[in-house]
């Protein structure tokens, strides 16, 4: 491990409690604790954000529809699992509208292996495999959350600041009246 | 595995373009798609980091508090706009390593804009309002773009740019309605040595834009670099004119007939000696990116540690 590569950690973010959580981007940490440090300054700048999770990328099993129909024997894999059964969480992405955030959060499957989570995922009706571009299962273990004591200290500076919200500065124009006076 | 020939690869990628389908991690895609996405965004990237330098250095020297907080922010965002763009360049599987050591070591691009001087406060407020205005034009349409990654970052950031302009607007229309005589001056001033710079930022014509019917083709870019410059001035030119600055372009005239502004010819030797890295400010700034770099070397060391540390600690405990 180099000076600057860092391992990468995916970012998955919580905009209000009764969402779920939502793919955005990576950050590359020394660990979790400060992966989560460096999410919080890269995708919550601005609202809305009440939890955010990270989780090695190297731990995550990414596969497309596409992957999925080009190698049908993906699915094989799974049958060599051996060990425990344990928690996997599925994300999938539904859409191909517009978006600024991949894969949502959209349940969890027990299983040995990932791939195996994967096969349980794709052949139950809840998931919707026809309508899912990509899917993720990545193992409960794997995720580290931010701690809901620190919400507040954590992401509340974000709405706080107003002047960052393009919104705050209404239309700008040379016909705009009442320009404020600067202090 | 179905290995289908690559022809029939091609032709199901394009129809997937075709349809409106993102490419994501992991589909398909001709090489040529990897390596002109990796060229672009890594460029982008880059852009975002330098970025910061003409602007950070008048943190120091805001006018007001208000003013202190809003850069500080912008500035900010910049640095996150990198990280998008890293993120989504890694994702087409070049490092952020290598990235950076290009960067460092002068072989990479980035906007030629950031290697112009800010000699002037009222040069931040012409970088929020121009420069980052023709940006959201770019970044509009690249938020369109068929490769999942680029787009959704570009999503992101055209919602915050929109912050940028429109607080740098904000100054220049303050400035020219209720300023003195030498703010007005001090912003006449910046609006004649950004003017030109800004505009080149669309990039050359499309004659010259070798790289831009590949990209059109697969989605990357759907409108052309002209086209988004004549747009970009159509819409700011009244704006600028409208608070009493003169544009300094001695050929520029509007068009009745066509209802647009008619530039006259960009100095494109200029937009060259800049990209090849002979602009007022190509070495300074990647001096100041070197410094930054090793200057924060401790802290990477610092982190790296407690890191290791604590990991050998949970270890120990049995954790």
């Amino acid at each position: 491990m180099s000076d600057t590569q860092w391992p990468r950690y995916e970012v998955f973010k919580q905009d209000s409690p009764n969402q779920p959580h939502k793919a955005v981007g990576s950050v590359h940490a020394p660990d979790a604790e400060m992966a989560l440090l460096n999410a919080r300054d890269v995708f919550a700048r601005r609202p809305k954000a009440v939890s955010m999770w990270v989780a090695p990328a190297s731990t995550i099993l990414s596969m497309t529809a596409e992957e999925m129909a080009a190698n049908p024997g993906w699915r094989m894999v799974s049958e060599t699992g051996e060990g425990e059964e344990r928690p996997f969480l599925i994300f999938t992405k539904t859409s191909q509208r517009r978006s600024m955030t991949f894969v949502t959060h959209v349940g969890v499957i027990t299983a040995v292996t990932a791939q195996e989570a994967l096969a349980t995922a794709v052949a139950n009706a809840e998931f919707d495999a026809e309508n899912v571009w990509v899917w993720w299962v990545v193992p409960e273990s794997a995720i580290t959350r931010s701690d809901p004591d620190d919400q507040a200290s954590h992401f509340a500076p974000a709405a706080d600041k107003t002047y960052r919200q393009q919104s705050s500065y209404g239309f700008v124009g040379p016909t705009r009246k009442n320009v404020k006076r600067e202090t | 595995m179905i290995d289908s020939a690559p022809e029939k690869k091609l032709q199901e990628f394009e129809e997937r373009i075709a349809r409106g389908e993102k490419i994501e991690p992991g589909d398909w895609m001709p090489d040529e798609y990897r390596r002109q996405l990796i060229r672009m965004i890594s460029q982008h990237a880059h852009s975002e980091v330098v970025g910061m330098l003409p602007e950070g250095a008048w943190i120091p020297h805001a006018p007001n508090l208000r003013r202190k907080m809003v850069l500080m922010a912008k500035v900010q965002d910049e640095a996150g706009h990198g990280q998008y763009l890293y993120h989504a360049a890694e994702t087409l599987g070049i490092s952020r390593e290598e990235m950076l050591d290009a960067l460092l070591a002068g072989r990479a691009k980035y906007s030629s804009i950031f290697n112009y001087p800010t000699l002037a406060w009222a040069d931040v407020a012409w970088i929020g309002w121009l420069v980052d205005g023709a940006a959201i034009k770019n970044q509009t349409m690249l938020a369109q773009c068929s490769y999942g990654p680029y787009s959704r970052a570009m999503v992101r950031i055209c919602a915050e740019e929109t912050f940028h302009y429109k607080q740098g607007k904000e100054m220049i229309v303050k400035y020219m309605t209720t300023g003195s005589d030498a703010q007005k001056a001090m912003v006449q001033d910046g609006l004649n040595r950004w003017w030109w710079p800004m505009l080149m930022m669309f990039g050359p014509h499309d004659s010259d834009s070798p790289n831009s019917p590949v990209l059109m083709r697969w989605g990357i870019k759907t409108r052309s670099n002209d086209d988004l410059r004549q747009e970009f001035i159509n819409e700011e030119i009244p704006e600028v004119l409208a608070l009493g600055l003169t544009i300094p372009d001695p050929d520029l005239l509007f068009d009745e007939t066509s209802k647009t502004w008619q530039i006259g010819p960009i100095n494109w030797d200029e937009f060259w000696q800049v990209v090849r890295g002979n602009g007022p400010m190509n070495a300074e700034r990647l001096a100041a990116r070197q410094k930054a770099h090793d200057d924060g070397r401790w802290v990477r060391e610092a982190v790296a540690a407690y890191a290791e540390k604590v990991a050998s600690s949970k270890y120990a405990s049995g954790k």
